[in-house]
């Protein structure tokens, strides 16, 4: 299994001792986040059981609807997101994100997404869902379904229609979309309050204890990467799994890919399986023309596929996150 | 529960009743600043009514985004943790700010005479009421009036400026988001701006109808009227420019970029969701309006004028709507459009809007009963006439208060 060699723990991590996964996370998370704890109070967990009345309780109520108030505690479900977010106080940028690279970062976290991998099994949808307790209805990483291609006129073909033969040149191309953790992000710039930042090391992160909800990085992303949390009410996007990164492990989307479709690292590193990966095949990114400097790079995707609009454009045939309320609109092309 | 989808309408109608509502406390300041800035004295009797109607739409102003927001508790992180100069609405708060104390030093001047008289000759709690507002001045000297003219002449030309900031950035809220090719537009602040002082036109027409001629003892100057129709044909006429500027550039497709043309042409060409909203509301709503000021006898009656102040309220409305919802109709990574159809009651709901309102309207009221805006009623106060609730005496009003 890949992993990225290098990592921000102290605690030394070596992935072949599998068996001590589990461990040496813990143990890198707690190392890692001792100094970083500038507000202990906060930090430390509640008792068990306290705080949590029946209404809320996910033992009698394990649907998402009912946790109506939600207190962002671990023993709600959620992340202590004072240790989760920036354990190694890596430096933080609410705009001006061209000194990061002046800055000398360690690391620059990327993925790669070999398109040619995909088979659309969305486990790793399941994945983050699992990893990072996302409500229902909303998501941070998803896999829409293209088709290329087309109906083509053979006289072998399996297809009769008013007795011309027809195949179907087609190919299904899955689509892996996640938040592209740009470098020059436009959410970020927008936030009002700097709950919204991007770290050092290049992870585009939400600090849910300040973000005041109003809506305008959700707006502000080309991609609709973000969304409001129905839980916890405020913006909430994808993290790169950064407490398991800050451990040394892989983002969890990545971890249960099956065909190894994404791959995740360290864009610094020349010999980093990510940066391998793009010196040798050509790439695109989703939307370059936002100058967003997207860092998910995808390989092998289709020219077939644009970001247009018009489903007989764009060629979607279906996504399991965006159906439920949109409308499709007659083609509207030819006027004027 | 409903299935959120991957896109959806984000921001809903508290978000249209913010450029709204800011757009008429732009406009209404501007109305009242005519008489200071622009030399335009028949506008006097219209400075005190405007700045009442401004102070409660600006406070109501700030009401809608954070009625949107949904961690609205969170409201001072705006003040201690402000991203200026970055964020759009980071400088909505330095602005309104800045507003509403500048409303607020302008309350004050214009009134300080008559609360003067009102601390000195009043009886019962309106005496202390008007001492507070006061802040223990008592000088009503020549000197002084001349001062508080020279004051409030400069706090009407900083106040212009800043309601043009104040709306400019409100469409720079819009137009600072790339990832909306409908908002995405540098005619956005200018857009916003002309709409904003026609819309506090109307408003001010209709409110000096409604409120001078329904409840003050002086009759309805039609001199005045026929000044705020004139004024507010010559603003449609920009503002229908800018209209038309804009369907230019985002409806004919050789003119603009594709998905420009895509979302524009899917959402408000008939057929689309904001057509009629679009051609008949907006558009159509203006046109007539900017017809019906081409009419003397019209300019002239109360009753014909505030028709017209009430169609261009609702035309700006319509324009607010097309641009904020209109913007979020087109999906940004699926296809087709967003389904949208905004609910009655609950969050971003017309109740929250009807509320809104309500608090503006409960504001204008409490203002007109607490600050001495009416020369008649100054004198009812003051308890010649008798008490509060006694007849006002129709000679009363020709005093020149403070003057």
């Amino acid at each position: 299994m890949f992993t990225h060699a290098s990592k921000p723990g102290p605690e030394p991590f070596d992935p072949s001792r599998r068996s001590f996964l589990r461990s040496a996370f813990t143990l890198t998370i707690g190392v890692a986040a001792l100094p970083a704890f500038s507000v202990p109070a906060k930090a430390a967990p509640p008792a068990p059981g306290s705080g949590t009345k029946t209404g809320v309780n996910p033992k009698y109520n394990p649907s998402w609807e009912g946790w109506g108030n939600p207190r962002l505690d671990i023993d709600d479900g959620w992340n202590n997101w004072h240790n989760i977010l920036n354990p190694d106080n890596l430096p933080i940028y609410h705009d001006v994100f061209e000194r990061i690279p002046e800055s000398r970062p360690a690391h620059h976290w990327g993925m790669v997404i070999d398109a040619r991998k995909c088979v659309g099994c969305q486990a790793c949808v399941v994945s983050c869902k699992s990893e990072n307790n996302v409500p229902l209805g909303v998501y941070r990483t998803w896999v829409d379904v293209y088709q290329t291609g087309d109906t083509v006129p053979d006289p072998d073909g399996d297809i009769l229609v008013d007795g011309e033969r027809f195949r179907m040149d087609v190919r299904v191309q899955s689509v892996p979309k996640i938040c592209n953790h740009c470098d020059n992000p436009p959410c970020v710039d927008v936030c009002p309050v700097k709950a919204t930042f991007k770290r050092q090391d290049g992870i585009v992160l939400v600090d849910p204890t300040l973000c005041i909800g109003c809506g305008t990085c959700v707006n502000a992303c080309p991609y609709d990467a973000r969304y409001l949390n129905p839980v916890s009410h405020t913006a909430d996007k994808c993290t790169f799994c950064v407490e398991r990164v800050d451990a040394g492990l892989d983002p969890a989307c990545v971890t249960s890919c099956v065909g190894r479709s994404r791959i995740f690292g360290d864009l610094n590193d020349p010999d980093s399986e990510v940066s391998r990966l793009l010196v040798e095949y050509p790439s695109v990114v989703r939307h370059p023309e936002f100058g967003t400097k997207p860092q998910v790079y995808y390989i092998g995707m289709s020219g077939d596929i644009t970001t247009d609009p018009d489903p007989n454009v764009q060629r979607m045939v279906y996504t399991y996150t965006s159906n439920a309320n949109n409308s499709v609109v007659a083609d509207v092309d030819d006027r004027i | 529960m409903e299935l959120l989808g991957l896109e959806h309408v984000y921001w809903q109608l508290p978000l249209v009743a913010y450029p709204f509502l800011s757009g008429l406390v732009a406009g209404s300041f501007i109305v009242g600043s005519l008489s200071k800035v622009f030399g335009l004295s028949k506008f006097e009797p219209l400075a005190k009514l405007s700045v009442i109607v401004t102070f409660a739409f600006l406070v109501v102003a700030a009401l809608a985004p954070l009625a949107e927001a949904v961690q609205r508790m969170r409201w001072w992180e705006l003040y201690t943790r402000d991203h200026i100069p970055y964020s759009p609405l980071g400088l909505f708060i330095v602005i309104w700010t800045a507003y509403i104390i500048l409303v607020v030093a302008e309350m004050y001047f214009i009134f300080r005479v008559d609360n003067i008289r009102l601390a000195a000759q009043a009886q019962g709690w309106r005496r202390r009421w008007h001492n507070l507002l006061t802040f223990g001045s008592r000088d009503i000297s020549a000197g002084s009036l001349r001062r508080d003219h020279a004051v409030l002449v400069v706090l009407a030309v900083t106040g212009i400026l800043l309601a043009l900031g104040f709306h400019g950035y409100v469409g720079f809220v819009f137009g600072a988001l790339k990832a909306r090719p409908l908002w995405s537009n540098p005619l956005m602040p200018p857009l916003f701006i002309m709409s904003a002082i026609v819309s506090g036109i109307a408003v001010m027409i209709v409110a000096y109808v409604l409120i001078q001629g329904g409840l003050s003892a002086d009759p309805i100057d039609r001199g005045i009227l026929d000044g705020l129709m004139k004024f507010l044909m010559w603003m449609i006429l920009v503002d229908l420019f800018l209209d038309f500027v804009d369907l230019l550039n985002a409806g004919v497709s050789a003119y603009t970029s594709l998905a420009v043309y895509r979302g524009f042409s899917a959402i408000f060409f008939p057929g689309g969701p904001l057509a009629v909203m679009y051609w008949v509301l907006q558009l159509g709503l203006l046109l007539l309006a900017l017809v019906m000021t081409f009419f003397r006898g019209i300019r002239r009656s109360p009753l014909w004028a505030s028709i017209t102040g009430l169609a261009v309220l609702i035309s700006v409305f319509a324009m607010r709507y097309d641009t904020v919802i209109g913007g979020e109709l087109q999906p940004k990574v699926s296809q087709g459009l967003v389904r949208y159809t905004p609910v009655l009651f609950g969050i971003d709901s017309w109740q929250v809007l009807f509320g809104l309102a309500a608090i503006a309207i409960f504001l204008i009221g409490l203002s007109l009963l607490l600050l001495p805006w009416e020369p008649s009623w100054v004198t009812a106060w003051l308890g010649r006439g008798g008490n509060d609730g006694q007849k006002i005496e129709s000679g009363a009003s020709s005093a020149e208060v403070g003057g």
